[in-house]
């Protein structure tokens, strides 16, 4: 037993013991005999109450009793005695009730039970009586390897008593008429015969009577209130009956007579036999409504060749069909039966599914939603847009005619001079190659410590340079071989003989002029741009060849600049710009210039300084862009394959968006005169479209793919870096990651 | 500045209830509300924007149109079900109580209601309701076999039974059936009523068992609007008809097993001159069109045979028929020089819309025997105006018995076994007769004439049976050879005539090694010459592989042919919108799966036929 479970006994206990010493004092002060007493009393007390103390209603005390005595046993021997007369009780009633006698009271007057007396020895307290095995309330399977099942009061070894194995207890059984009565006792580890009385209340509970023999449930009532000389003088309330109590309902009078007059009518007529209208009738003869009919619901499909019972061989399924059929859900079979072929018709069973396939188009008839869909009847194929055939759209590169390897190194950029006739390319190893479109012969070559980001060609056509892009540094070149007009004009823009004077702002980006003594492949001025900016992404020129932008791949500003060669000055064009900046364009007519962030290109005004549109091209990640000549037309390449055609009259919204290469673009580029433009991707395909473009505002741009270029590998995911086109010819010059730069003539 | 909007106040959340929602507001029930929908055939509707119609949630529900439930709260039949629920709580109550006087009142009263207005409301005009009974009959034909139990009263099933007997009678009457399918789920039929085809599915006669996931109380309920619904239809057709509705049934035929034929039909004129006046007046009340139509239908009934007179070819086989009904043994010889020349139009006409004459087995007398069904074969053959008997084992009421003289065809489905017992008497009447399988007269009346019997005669493996309801355009059509399969048929030919000997392996790898090679040489003179050495050191003669080079040779040159525009259609696909993209490749997907199938049967066909030649030739 717990703590807990004691204190709580314990409390009990006190209770107990209060309500009983509470008659104490009042039965020595009477001089009356305990058992018989309380009932004298209570009469005497009021007769209120009567009925209610005739039970023994001792029963939870009597449990509690029971505890507190099985857990300490004998340690109050007082207390025992003292509450004798109420555990007497209730022992009595747990278990054997003694007979009660039913005598006439001689201070009420009335019948009353009166039960024997017990005497308060030991022998009256059946927990002391007979349980010479005093172990208590444990298990006793504790003792099952044990010779002794216990211990008696002297604390001597109560010895197993023998038990005989299982034929002793048949023959028992058999032979003993009075063996079935007798039940296990768990503490004393024998079968012990139960007593009449005991028996006598299984069987009532058996029979689900009252245990107790002696108790009568339908006892006469006794009337308290009722009968002559007992009922109440004063009324209970003071309040003068109400009127409703003496006089007829009017309301209710008015309804009965309701009823009564539509009798009379002939209203109401009792017993009326059920309405007379034929249950089928000419129902279509009156005009229809002017409501339209429902949509009548879809006719369920007919059968088809493979659904008769004798169907042509080779709708039979074979045996992986079959077992594909059986191995699906029946939601997911395309047929909801298996073809079958029978001889004859008396061989067709009966079809087993056909109640649930019932049961289904009535599902589908009142559950499924219905939607009214016109059926296309079109040729698939019309879809398709015409186009003028590519042969009608020449010419457009088709071939390659020839390839410029570079030995190492994946070429980054490329660009074709001006005129048309020199390429020079730069790859990751640091080596620049300047060679004829023409023939492929290489004519001189540079070579620097680091990779090159980015190359062009001055589209001045009276001077000749171009602008290579390394680490933190933008190195003007000029090519050999040049006629020595061209390159005394060239040598006097780039390094004039009287520098111009410094600007009033003084920029963080130096130009350097090395002293003339050095070799004509050093390059002949520098522009160191801010430490850290890292490789120049892009160079780009503004037509006049006056200004370039640079767009360095370091974060922060965006890393732009705008150098201008007369003034031998640079300038950031923006003091803060939203996102990283992946490229910028001049454009070819206004002073407008582009720039494409991660996700939008804005047009700024640079004569105005303000921004003229966003530009939503709806690509993750813009990776290439480029200007049509005309400078009304944008298109933009991402990472995510799209390719976006912006029409700058219209809308900030692409005009078109395509997705045709199966990788991420790289480089988009219009041709300068002819109608065409390609795009490279990294799936080693370059796209030659033809792009006419009206001058009128009406007729939409058009725009017909004409070839795919298939040549250069993917190398490490990479494959086409750069395309350009040749000035004045239908050529494409392409630099691939695996270190090939391909021409590509018509 | 407009007015502000409130969310949910307008538009997709306004027009659309949840079913939960319309429950609500309808005060019902649940079983009630289904109810209600099935009866008034009112049906969920998937709104353009489920989150709209849902006020921003996307739980899958089922919506309605707020019209369809403003509608349905005004409904009788929604007040007579709240007067059913009211008044089984009286009946309870008193049944609790033990006041039988009063239960017995309230259970006189009890509240019923009636479809009629339903009917009219879901069919205003007759043609809708004709339209939309194929569903009606399919239930009423299904219900007249099921076994009754708890749940389902006999006198449902007598109804449906009822029901779908007079369909019968009507259809046989007015001589419209068209075609009939003996599928494995049952027994299709096609009827041309009031120019709307009713197709309906009749179950084998079997005892069916409801399967435990089926609610019961769905399709009962689905039966009494069919119910309803037929009877009007059948009264109309009926009375249009000028016959009784419904045609008194004969009790004692009935338990005899007569089937259809415990009903009679009666003449309206015979029968009571003034229903007649009654409904005349009706008629005339009524529009001009349902007057035609009656009309239309009496003509044709009237006039049938001198109608179906005017066609051509076939009415000749008819007169055939008719002139050789006598003599059986002269009609072979009669029928075979027609043979070659009906066997084109066969296939013509089954292309062609079939004009299927009203009293195709009308020269004819059938027997059944006793194995064959009687409900399905008496009403095929007397809706096409054949006369027919049974044995008494098949239910009463036989117009004749085996022995009459009259008897042409024996409709009998048992294998061939010889009688070695039998008299002169019963010899001579089975060489008189015919006897053909079950399928026949199906097959005779989906082709519209009359089919040789031969490949039908008892104990005969029957010729495949086929749906006269046809496929999808461009199906695989199992009654013509193969399309494209015209060269490899011939093809395969040759192999074997080729290499007998030689076994099937060797057969088709020599074929495939061959035609690799000319694919090849097709291209350059060096390879060709290569490919002849090596084909003669193969052991194929130059013939075979001349031929081989010149298909080649064509089919490259359509390729290219063919390649060019294909290669630029595949670059314009680029500059196709999204939309159509996808439309494009969910129509070309559907292209490609139906000639998968199509495929797929075709080279099951040759396989089979190859086999069939192969085993012909192992025996011969």
């Amino acid at each position: 037993m717990t703590a807990t479970g004691l204190t709580k006994n314990l409390k009990k206990r006190k209770e107990v013991d209060g309500e009983v010493q509470e008659p104490g004092p009042f039965a020595e002060t009477v001089g009356l005999e305990m058992l018989s007493d309380e009932e004298d009393e209570d009469g005497g007390s009021g007769s209120g109450d009567r009925e209610v103390d005739e039970f023994p209603e001792i029963d939870t005390r009597s449990d509690s009793e029971d505890e507190y005595e099985g857990s300490e046993d004998g340690s109050d021997e007082e207390d025992d005695e003292e509450s004798s007369e109420a555990s007497s009780d209730a022992d009595s009633g747990l278990h054997i009730f003694p007979e009660s006698k039913t005598i006439l009271s001689n201070i009420t007057g009335q019948l009353k039970h009166v039960y024997p007396e017990i005497e308060p020895d030991y022998d009256s307290d059946s927990s002391t009586e007979d349980a010479p095995n005093r172990v208590g309330n444990v298990p006793m399977h504790w003792y099952d390897d044990l010779p002794h099942i216990g211990y008696d009061m002297n604390g001597k070894q109560i010895l197993r008593p023998a038990r005989g194995d299982e034929l002793d207890k048949f023959l028992s059984t058999v032979e003993d008429p009075t063996s079935w009565t007798a039940a296990f006792d768990k503490t004393l580890q024998m079968d012990k015969p139960l007593t009449p009385e005991e028996l006598d209340i299984i069987r009532r509970l058996q029979a689900n009577e009252v245990p107790d023999p002696s108790y009568n449930p339908y006892e006469p009532t006794t009337e308290w209130f009722t009968g002559k000389g007992k009922e109440e003088v004063m009324p209970l309330t003071s309040a003068p009956e109400p009127k409703r109590r003496w006089v007829p309902s009017k309301w209710e009078k008015q309804k009965v007579m309701k009823i009564v007059r539509a009798i009379r009518q002939g209203r109401i007529v009792p017993f009326k036999p059920s309405s007379s209208k034929p249950q089928f009738y000419s129902i279509w003869a009156e005009p229809p409504s002017s409501h339209p009919p429902p949509l009548p619901a879809p006719k369920p499909r007919l059968p088809t060749h493979s659904e008769s019972y004798n169907p042509p061989e080779e709708y039979l399924p074979t045996d992986a069909e079959r077992a594909e059929w059986e191995a699906n859900d029946p939601e997911d079979r395309e047929k909801d039966y298996l073809p079958k072929k029978y001889s004859a018709l008396r061989l067709v069973p009966a079809y087993d599914r056909f109640i649930k396939e019932r049961f289904n188009r009535q599902l589908d008839l009142y559950l499924a939603p219905r939607v009214q869909r016109t059926k296309l009847n079109i040729d698939p194929n019309s879809l398709i847009p015409k186009l003028p055939s590519p042969n009608s759209l020449r010419p457009f590169p088709s071939y390659r005619s020839l390839r410029f390897s570079h030995d190492k190194g994946r070429v980054r950029c490329l660009s074709i001079s001006p005129d048309g006739a020199w390429t020079i390319s730069g790859d990751e190893d640091g080596v620049v190659s300047l060679w004829e479109v023409n023939v492929g012969r290489e004519v001189k070559r540079w070579k620097f410590d680091y990779k090159i980001g980015a190359l062009e060609w001055c589209p001045r056509l009276d001077i000749s340079f171009f602008v290579v892009g390394v680490e933190d540094k933008l190195l003007f070149l000029i090519p050999p071989h040049l006629p020595s007009a061209v390159f005394t004009l060239t040598k006097s823009v780039l390094a004039p003989a009287t520098l111009p004077p410094a600007p009033a702002t003084p920029s963080p980006i130096k130009w350097n002029t090395p002293p003339s003594s050095t070799s004509a492949d050093s390059p002949i001025l520098t522009i160191d741009l801010p430490s850290s900016s890292g490789v120049p992404r892009q160079i780009t020129w503004h037509r006049r060849g006056d200004y370039l932008a640079s767009v360095s791949s370091s974060e922060g500003q965006g890393g732009v600049w705008i150098h201008q060669i007369s003034k031998r000055h640079s300038q950031a064009p923006f003091k803060k710009i939203r996102g990283s900046v992946q490229l910028v364009l001049f454009h070819p007519l206004k002073p407008h210039f582009f720039v494409a962030t991660q996700r939008y290109v804005r047009l700024y005004n640079l004569a105005e300084q303000k921004l003229v549109k966003t530009l939503m091209p709806g690509i993750k990640w813009i990776s290439c862009m480029d200007v049509h000549p005309s400078g009304d037309h944008l298109i933009v390449g991402g990472y995510d394959r799209k390719l976006c055609w912006f029409d700058l009259e219209l809308s900030d919204k692409p005009y078109k968006i395509l997705r045709y290469h199966t990788r991420a673009l790289r480089s988009l580029q219009f041709h300068p005169t002819y109608p065409l433009f390609a795009s490279s991707s990294d799936d080693g395909a370059i796209q030659i479209f033809h792009s006419r473009v009206y001058n009128d505002l009406m007729t939409d741009p058009l725009i017909v793919p004409l070839k795919i270029l298939r040549g250069h590998e993917v190398k490490e995911g990479l494959g086409v870096l750069q395309v350009k086109w040749c000035y004045g010819q239908p050529w494409l010059v392409s630099a691939g990651a695996d270190g090939n730069v391909a021409v590509w003539c018509s | 500045m407009g007015r502000l909007r409130t969310k949910g106040k307008a538009g997709a959340a306004k027009a659309y209830v949840t079913r939960s929602s319309a429950v609500k507001r309808l005060q019902c029930s649940l079983a009630d509300f289904r109810r209600l929908c099935i009866l008034k055939g009112i049906f969920p509707r998937e709104p353009r924007n489920k989150k709209k119609a849902n006020k921003g949630s996307t739980a899958p529900t089922s919506f309605y149109y707020a019209k369809d439930i403003a509608y349905l709260a005004h409904e009788p039949v929604l007040k007579k079900l709240r007067e059913h629920k009211a008044f089984a709580k009286k009946l309870s109550r008193a049944l609790g109580r033990g006041e039988w006087s009063s239960a017995k009142s309230l259970e006189d009263n009890k509240p019923s209601y009636r479809l009629d207005h339903i009917i009219k409301e879901r069919y205003p005009t007759f043609i809708d309701a004709v339209r939309d009974i194929d569903d009606a009959l399919c239930m009423i034909f299904l219900f007249a076999s099921l076994p009754s139990n708890s749940r389902i009263p006999p006198s449902l099933i007598e109804n449906c039974a009822r029901l779908a007997a007079e369909w019968q009678l009507y259809i046989m009457h007015s001589r419209s059936l068209r075609k009939t399918f003996l599928s494995i789920k049952g027994i299709y039929y096609q009827a041309e009523v009031m120019d709307q085809s009713v197709t309906w599915l009749v179950p084998y006669q079997f005892t069916q068992n409801i399967p435990s996931d089926v609610d019961v109380r769905v399709m009962l309920t689905f039966l009494e609007l069919y119910q309803t619904l037929l009877g009007f239809v059948f009264f109309k057709l009926y009375t249009d008809a000028g016959l009784v509705y419904p045609p008194p049934l004969d009790t004692q035929k009935d338990e005899g097993g007569a089937g259809v034929g415990a009903f009679s039909l009666q003449d309206a004129n015979h029968n009571a001159t003034l229903v007649v006046a009654a409904k005349e007046v009706k008629v005339d009340g009524k529009k001009v069109s349902s007057k035609d139509v009656r009309q239309t239908i009496k003509h044709i009934v009237a006039s049938a045979p001198p109608s179906s007179e005017g066609d051509m070819m076939m009415v000749d086989t008819h007169t055939n028929a008719a002139e050789t009904d006598e003599e059986f043994v002269a009609q072979p010889s009669t029928s075979d020089p027609n043979a070659p020349t009906i066997l084109p139009t066969l296939q013509s006409l089954n292309a062609l819309p079939q004009t299927i004459s009203a009293d195709l087995f009308a020269p004819y007398t059938f027997f059944l025997s006793r194995e064959s069904s009687r409900p399905i074969f008496e009403f095929i053959v007397r809706s096409f105006g054949g006369r027919i008997g049974w044995p008494p084992s098949s239910g009463s009421g036989s117009p004749f018995d085996e022995t009459d003289d009259s008897i042409t065809h024996v409709i009998i489905d048992r294998p061939l076994v010889g009688k070695p017992n039998e008299t002169a008497e019963e010899r001579d009447r089975r060489f008189r007769r015919k006897y053909v399988q079950p399928q026949w007269v199906v097959d005779c009346l989906n082709a519209g004439k009359i089919l040789l019997g031969e490949p039908y005669g008892q104990g005969k493996t029957l010729p495949p049976h086929l749906s006269p309801f046809g496929e999808y355009e461009g199906a695989y059509d199992p009654t013509v050879g193969l399309t494209h399969g015209d060269i490899t048929i011939t093809e395969a030919g040759d192999g074997d005539e080729e290499d007998v000997s030689s076994s099937a392996d060797d057969d088709t790898e020599d074929d495939a090694a061959l035609k690799a090679a000319a694919a090849v040489a097709a291209e350059d003179p060096a390879a060709l010459r290569a490919a002849e050495l090596a084909a003669e050191a193969a052991g194929i003669d130059y013939g075979t592989f001349e031929k081989e080079v010149t298909k080649s040779l064509t089919k490259a040159k359509k390729a290219d042919a063919n390649g060019q525009p294909d290669r630029e259609d595949d670059m314009n696909k680029m500059m196709m919108s999204n939309k159509k993209r996808k439309l494009y490749e969910r129509m070309k997907h559907g292209e490609k799966k139906r000639e998968a199938q199509r495929a797929n049967l075709e080279l099951k066909k040759l396989t089979i036929t190859k086999e069939r030649k192969r085993v012909l030739k192992s025996t011969s």
